[in-house]
């Protein structure tokens, strides 16, 4: 943790949400992936008008296999190489989150559910994908874990004796996108922790 | 999977913009609102240069944007401090990744809101590859 306190949008303690990086740059996705332009605004409204500021997260796939990917599963980005890049993402942004935590801010993570990166409620899962992505559009299944990035994220936090950060995720690669269903599921997210700090 | 709807637009912005201060002026929030208004994803720094980790991390993904027919620009704000930007740390990385820094802006706060909101789209708008390079990787 570094000494000096940083100029952050509301006096400690805050309410911070460490989001997924597609959820401020769609620009990050795979390819046939983007469902917004730019900024997802749902998810940044919903966030803003409860008084959380915004810690965005790197995204792990990107810089690891380029912005013209293919899509993948679970099984495919699960490999040493990956979660070792994975780590040392974490190792980055770990400094900031764990500053927040220690000055007592209530911090929260929004992932991408269905993402095998970034999933926090679910991931996808094929372990027989592989070879040219020529797969049917829907052969791959919704899995109820963590994504590789997250679980080496929440490893780092943990190993530096951090207690684990209340989660949740957009629903943007669950298959068919409900915008409406995602919207209504995040707020839900939201004013439970509401009620829980009341 | 299909209807992808990416702007191809990328905005390296400051903490202080996308999260303004209680102390922020009008102008800084009507330019939030212009730049989540418009088709550009951002990245955000950190708010501090000391973070030299993370400006690599994201040094690495502001390059792979710009080889790969990426528009990339930085958007600063204006304070005692600087612009938010830690250019002197961020432009080294970036050229270190064969990639020229982005052209950048810088938001005024004291100016009229509505002026520099206007300034700021206006920026944001104008700015593209050319037509050459966005038909090469746009597809």
């Amino acid at each position: 943790m570094t000494g000096t306190l940083e100029p952050l949008g509301q006096p400690a303690p805050r309410k911070v949400a460490l989001l997924a990086n597609c959820l401020l740059n769609q620009n990050a996705k795979v390819c046939e992936g983007a469902r917004y332009r730019g900024v997802v605004n749902p998810v940044v409204e919903a966030l803003r008008s409860r008084g959380y500021v915004l810690q965005q997260l790197p995204c792990p796939e990107l810089a690891f296999a380029g912005a013209r990917r293919w899509w993948a599963v679970y099984e495919q980005y699960d490999t040493p190489a990956y979660r070792a890049h994975c780590r040392r993402l974490a190792q980055a942004i770990a400094p900031l989150i764990e500053r927040y935590l220690r000055q007592g801010d209530e911090v929260i993570l929004i992932g991408l559910d269905g993402s095998p990166s970034t999933g926090v409620r679910f991931t996808s899962s094929q372990p027989e994908w592989g070879g040219r992505p020529n797969r049917p559009q829907d052969d791959w299944e919704i899995v109820p874990r963590r994504g590789v990035w997250i679980e080496e994220l929440e490893a780092e936090l943990a190993s530096r004796g951090l207690p684990p950060v209340p989660a949740t995720g957009w629903a943007l690669d669950m298959g068919r996108f409900d915008e409406a269903g995602a919207r209504r599921d995040l707020e839900e997210f939201l004013d439970g922790r509401r009620e829980h700090n009341e | 999977m299909s209807s992808d709807v990416r702007g191809w637009r990328v905005a390296l912005v400051p903490e202080n913009l996308i999260n303004p201060t209680q102390s922020a002026t009008k102008t800084v929030h009507a330019c939030l609102r212009a730049l989540e208004a418009s088709d550009y994803g951002v990245l955000q720094l950190p708010p501090t240069p000391e973070h030299g980790l993370l400006l690599a991390v994201i040094a690495d993904q502001v390059a792979e944007y710009a080889h790969h027919g990426y528009a990339v620009v930085a958007v600063g704000l204006r304070s005692a401090s600087g612009d938010g930007l830690h250019w002197r740390r961020v432009a080294p990385l970036l050229r270190y990744r064969g990639t020229t820094p982005p052209p950048r802006h810088v938001i005024r706060p004291d100016a009229d809101a509505s002026l520099e909101a206007e300034r700021l789209s206006s920026f944001l708008t104008s700015y593209d590859l050319p037509e050459e390079e966005q038909r090469r990787w746009r597809v």
